[in-house]
């Protein structure tokens, strides 16, 4: 169930600019008759302003589109999410691999400043980087890079462990007696050893990263008007929420699904690759 | 005349200064009868202002709606409803000031019935030491007119470090005060409302600590004071209805809360629980939550003041750019722009009205119709395209500077529906978002100013001059910063006229050339006028003669009642 909403979300991101053609719709045209200016804005007609031209209504104050903007907002919400994820995973197995082959010196300074990264208030260091960054930079690449950035620590440390208990194990002392050198091993030995937790976490981070995204945009640092993104759609819905509740509920309502399917996609892979769990379950 | 942004500067009215005079309320003064109002205490919520206290550093139209239940001052507004409430009216003077030498000298005699709350009776001194603080830059905030008129004070550095005082204002003896100006000033009665003209007693003047308490001169006294979270007023003993018609002063007890979120007030306001009932505000406008329960005959409709505070939302040109130095870019553009996504992305029509003028349309500013560049209601973009084909202009890229919070009228909102107005004209526009705490900082030094920007101007005073002039005066250029006069516009011409129509003291002759002028000025383009603000304010359910002014356009603190 999980991963077939999770597959549904990803195929709608992928080929949004096809889903609002078939609308025969796009996210920036704005559509003033359809709203109610003297009410500041609301869009005419009941559930928002859903009529057989705009399928989930209009956006109340300026009457985008609200089927394209939620498809173009999937996009750059998921989008963001697993280029930071894809990121994190990376940077946490390089310096993970790393502190855990390195020896005693490596180790210790590694650890320490993977210590130090988990300890940095990321939403506070996220807001002000993105608040001085110059404006004509891309803005859904550099959110997933600033994600990134601050958010490898975990998978610093969960690859880290693992590659501490996988050194140890008799076919790798093996494969260093015949000579390979570390980053051989690394590459040959390690890396699949590492592949289950890793891929586990990674699917739980992706939620959190689409969360993140969202708060951003929500704050108001996230990606810039008129490209939308549900966390700046769920801001804005905030004064509209009694006036036009459709509003809140649409981008709202795809985020909690999204992130739910995510989060059971994880588990399910967690329980499928821990061989401890498997056995109970067998 | 600096500037008359009241909504953006920090002091205690300015939230407060931004509402208007123009409509009819609902709750009809008919029956009301100003003998028989006191009573009860009156709740004030509001999200910002009491942030000052001190009569020196708040910057406000008409000497503000909090400050004036403490402060009397040489004038104040009129405090009626639509075009009567926007003149000013005698407060401590016996009349509206005395011109001579062609309006550059200023005459006003005191009261005698006038006291401060210990009953020492207020003097002409402490008119002139209340103004001579404000030039202190211990005490900064205030309006700025006051250094530019006066004769030879534009350096003064406040009673603290030159207790000499500013030789240009006279106190022959203790009722009179004489104004000497550096050139005619017709409006001078009108900036005589300004909380710098209050009287300050010199034996009780504290510096900055001053203004935890005041000294009153009005209906209300301090009980206690917390900047920007609380402030709670009382009856001033010393005060009396005789000797001040204007204010109607019917709560017993007044009590602010700041700090509150807007949709909260307005939620509060329209539930009336407990006290709530007898509760108003006044900087929190009406939102999207409100308006659709207002105008369908709802119980919200009798609990609602409609008011029109002259202000204009515009999108300035820096014509020192590139491609802006190009009259017919501006000329384009402006076939292009569509009011009514800038009115929705404001707030909807009700709480703004689409402008084609530089002017709001309220008739104490001079207001004249026109229209040069007919853009309709949604834009025309057949039109601007082909004024920038006949330009030889394809393909233009344009920077449009914005604030990045919506708080402000000139924010995201308003910038993308620009954008998308001018993208159908095949322009393109790169958004520019500055924090909102710098945009006036950036846009108003012309060594940082960007070539297009959105902008909001607030009247200082219901009269074209502090709207026209900051913009347009070419001696107003300031290359330091603090400019408003953003298309660096310079034409002898103009400066000449704004002098001669500063030296009339008739309002409506003065009116007819603001009018003319800025309908000439119009030609150019220099700014694009957007839209022009309206007020829609609620208030609990016990509240009576919640009337908006002329002025200001919010109800008059110094006028409710909750009785």
């Amino acid at each position: 169930m999980g991963a077939a909403i999770a597959v549904f979300m990803i195929l709608v991101a992928a080929t949004a600019p096809l889903l609002a053609a078939v609308a025969g719709q796009d996210y920036t045209t704005y559509h003033d008759n359809l709203l109610d200016s003297a009410r500041g804005g609301v869009p005419l007609g009941g559930l928002g302003g859903i009529s057989s031209e705009h399928w989930l209504g209009v956006e109340p104050g300026t009457g985008r589109d609200l089927f394209a903007r939620v498809v173009y907002g999937a996009q750059v919400s998921l989008g963001v999410a697993v280029g930071a994820t894809v990121l994190e995973v990376l940077i946490g197995l390089l310096v993970g691999t790393a502190a855990g082959l390195g020896g005693r010196w490596a180790d210790a300074i590694l650890t320490r400043f993977v210590d130090l990264v988990l300890a940095l208030p990321i939403l506070v260091i996220a807001i002000s980087l993105l608040a001085i960054v110059p404006q004509d930079w891309p803005r859904p690449l550099l959110l997933a890079t600033v994600i990134a950035v601050l958010g490898w620590g975990g998978t610093a440390r969960i690859t880290r462990g693992e590659t501490l208990t996988l050194r140890t194990r008799d076919y790798v002392a093996a494969a260093r007696l015949s000579g390979a050198g570390w980053f051989r091993i690394a590459r040959r030995e390690i890396l699949p050893g590492l592949t289950a937790p890793v891929l586990t976490y990674a699917a739980l981070l992706l939620p959190t990263n689409m969360i993140v995204e969202a708060g951003l945009s929500f704050l108001g640092v996230g990606v810039r008007t008129p490209t939308p993104s549900w966390g700046q759609m769920l801001s804005t819905a905030t004064t509209w929420f009694r006036a036009d509740p459709m509003y809140v509920l649409i981008p709202g309502g795809l985020l909690f699904l999204t992130l739910l399917s995510f989060v059971l996609v994880a588990n399910g892979l967690r329980r499928a690759l821990d061989p401890r769990q498997s056995e109970v379950l067998r | 005349m600096r500037r008359a942004l009241t909504l953006v500067l920090p002091g205690l009215l300015l939230l407060a200064a931004c509402d208007g005079g123009g409509g009819g309320s609902t709750s009809a003064s008919g029956d009301f009868d100003p003998a028989t109002c006191q009573g009860g205490t009156l709740t004030v919520l509001n999200q910002g202002g009491i942030t000052h206290l001190d009569p020196a550093r708040l910057y406000t139209s008409g000497g503000g709606n909090i400050p004036s239940l403490l402060f009397r001052t040489l004038t104040t507004r009129n405090r009626q409803p639509g075009e009567a409430g926007a003149k000013p009216a005698p407060d401590l003077a016996t009349d509206l000031g005395t011109p001579s030498d062609g309006a550059k000298t200023w005459t006003y005699k005191l009261r005698d019935d006038v006291f401060f709350e210990d009953g020492t009776p207020i003097t002409s001194a402490d008119v002139k030491y209340g103004i001579e603080r404000s030039f202190a830059p211990e005490l900064p905030g205030g309006a700025p007119y006051l250094r530019d008129w006066l004769q030879d004070a534009a350096s003064y550095q406040g009673p603290y470090k030159q207790p000499e005082g500013i030789k240009s204002i006279e106190t022959p003896d203790d009722k009179t005060i004489v104004f000497k100006l550096s050139k005619p000033e017709g409006d001078f009665p009108f900036l005589a409302t300004a909380t710098q003209f209050a009287p300050v007693p010199k034996a009780k003047d504290k510096g900055v600590g001053y203004e935890a308490h005041p000294v009153s001169s009005g209906p209300y006294q301090v009980e206690s004071y917390e900047p920007k979270k609380s402030l709670v007023l009382v009856r001033n003993t010393h005060w009396s209805s005789k000797s001040d018609t204007l204010r109607y002063a019917c709560p017993d007890r007044i009590e602010v809360t700041a700090g509150l979120d807007a949709a909260v007030i307005n939620q509060r306001l329209v539930s009336g629980a407990g006290q709530d009932a007898n509760a108003v505000t006044t900087d929190a406008s009406v939102g999207p939550e409100q308006l659709a329960q207002l105008g369908n005959g709802g119980p919200l409709d009798k609990q609602v003041a409609r008011g029109e505070f002259p202000a204009t939302y515009y999108l300035a040109f820096n014509t020192k750019k590139a491609p802006f130095d190009n009259q017919k870019v501006r000329e384009a553009l402006s076939y292009a722009v569509n009011r009514t996504s800038v009115v929705n992305a404001l707030g909807g029509s009700t709480i703004v009205g689409s402008s084609t003028t530089f002017l709001p349309p309220q008739k104490a500013l001079g207001y004249q119709q026109y229209d040069h560049f007919p853009a309709g209601d949604t834009g025309d973009p057949a039109k601007a395209k082909a004024v920038l084909a006949e330009a030889g202009l394809t393909n233009l890229t344009i920077e449009l500077a914005h604030s990045n919070s919506d708080d402000s009228g000139y924010g995201p909102k308003v910038a993308a529906a620009v954008q998308e107005a001018f993208k159908q004209a095949g322009v393109t526009v790169k958004l520019t978002a500055i924090d909102d705490a710098t945009y006036r900082d950036v846009t108003g030094k012309p060594a940082t100013e960007p070539g297009a920007s959105l902008q909001y101007w607030g009247a200082d005073w219901p009269s074209g001059g502090p709207f026209l002039i900051p913009i347009f005066d070419g001696r107003q250029i300031i290359t330091a910063g603090g400019n408003f006069n953003l298309a660096q516009y310079n034409d002898p011409q103009v400066n000449a006229e704004i002098d001669a129509i500063n030296a009339l003291t008739d309002q409506s002759s003065a009116q007819a050339r603001w009018g003319a002028l800025d309908e000439k000025i119009g030609k150019l383009a220099l700014t694009i006028p957007l839209a022009h603000e309206k007020d829609v304010f609620l208030f609990g359910k016990n509240v009576k003669n919640a009337v908006p002014d002329g002025w200001r356009g919010t109800y008059d603190l110094s006028r409710i009642s909750v009785k």
